[in-house]
C-alpha cells in the first residue's frame, strides 16, 4: 500500500482507489492535482485535503453544509461538464457530489470558509475541481459558526 | 469608478490596444467580448480571488492553534 506524508499526522498508509484527481489543480496550486482526504474522528467534522506532491500542502476544509446548513449549489454548466455531472441540473449532495469548503484562518481574525468557491468532487469518477461561482450569493470570506449536529458532505 | 451606460452592439476603448464590446443583454447577465493584445492577462476576478484565498487556506497555522479556533466557535 502507497503512503504519503502528511502535514498533520506524520505517514500515513492510503489506498490508490481513495485518491482524489484533480485535473487543472486548484487555482495558485494547479500542479497539485492528486489529493487525499483524511479524516479523524478528533477533529471531526473538519477535514484535511493533503497533496500527494507535497506534504506541506493540506488544505483544512468542511463538509459544506456543516459552514451553512442552507447552501444552494451552484456549479457553472463548465464545472458539471468537466466532471461528467448531470448537465442539466446541480448534483444531489453526498450520493453523486462530495463538496467541501477550505477553511482560511487570517491572523487575529476567526476562520473564514471560501463559500464562493467550493471543491467538487464527482463521487463516481473520484475527479474533482474548484467550483468557482459566477453569482454572488456567497462570500469567499464566510464567517464560520458550526453546526456540529450537520456532518453531511 | 468611471459609469458608462452601453447597449448591445456597442464598445468601449482602453487606451490604444483595448476594446470591451458589450455582445448581448438577457437575463442571466451579460456577454462580454474583449479585444485585447495577446500578452495581456485577462481573468474573471473571482479567480484572482480564489487564487489569493487558496494560498491564505495553504498557509494553515500548526493544528492547535486552528482547532482551539474552531472550539470557540463551536454553538
Amino acid at each position: 500500500m502507497p503512503s504519503v506524508n502528511t502535514k498533520y499526522f506524520g505517514t500515513m498508509a492510503y489506498a490508490e482507489e481513495s485518491v482524489y484527481d484533480f485535473p487543472s489543480g486548484l487555482p495558485a496550486f494547479e500542479e497539485h492535482r492528486r489529493f487525499v482526504l483524511i479524516e479523524q474522528p478528533e477533529h471531526a467534522p473538519l477535514v484535511f485535503l493533503q497533496s500527494l506532491l507535497k506534504p506541506e500542502l493540506c488544505f483544512l476544509a468542511f463538509p459544506i453544509l456543516v459552514v451553512d446548513r442552507d447552501y444552494q449549489l451552484g456549479i457553472a454548466e463548465e464545472d458539471r461538464a468537466a466532471l461528467e455531472l448531470e448537465p442539466d441540473r446541480q448534483p444531489e449532495l453526498g450520493t453523486e457530489a462530495l463538496v467541501l469548503t477550505l477553511v482560511a484562518l487570517r491572523d487575529n481574525f476567526p476562520p473564514t470558509a471560501n463559500l464562493m468557491a467550493p471543491i467538487v468532487i464527482n463521487l463516481k469518477t473520484r475527479r474533482g475541481l474548484q467550483a468557482i461561482r459566477h453569482d454572488s450569493l456567497y462570500s469567499h470570506q464566510h464567517p464560520i459558526e458550526w453546526h456540529a449536529a450537520e456532518q453531511t458532505c | 469608478m468611471l459609469v458608462l451606460r452601453r447597449r448591445a452592439g456597442e464598445s468601449l476603448l482602453i487606451g490604444d490596444d483595448i476594446e470591451i464590446e458589450l455582445l448581448a443583454v438577457t437575463a442571466q447577465g451579460a456577454k462580454i467580448g474583449i479585444r485585447a493584445p495577446r500578452d495581456m492577462v485577462v481573468l474573471r476576478k473571482e479567480l484572482r480571488i480564489t487564487r489569493e484565498q487558496n494560498a491564505r487556506a495553504a498557509l494553515a497555522p500548526p493544528l492547535q492553534d486552528f482547532t482551539s479556533a474552531i472550539r470557540k466557535l463551536r454553538v
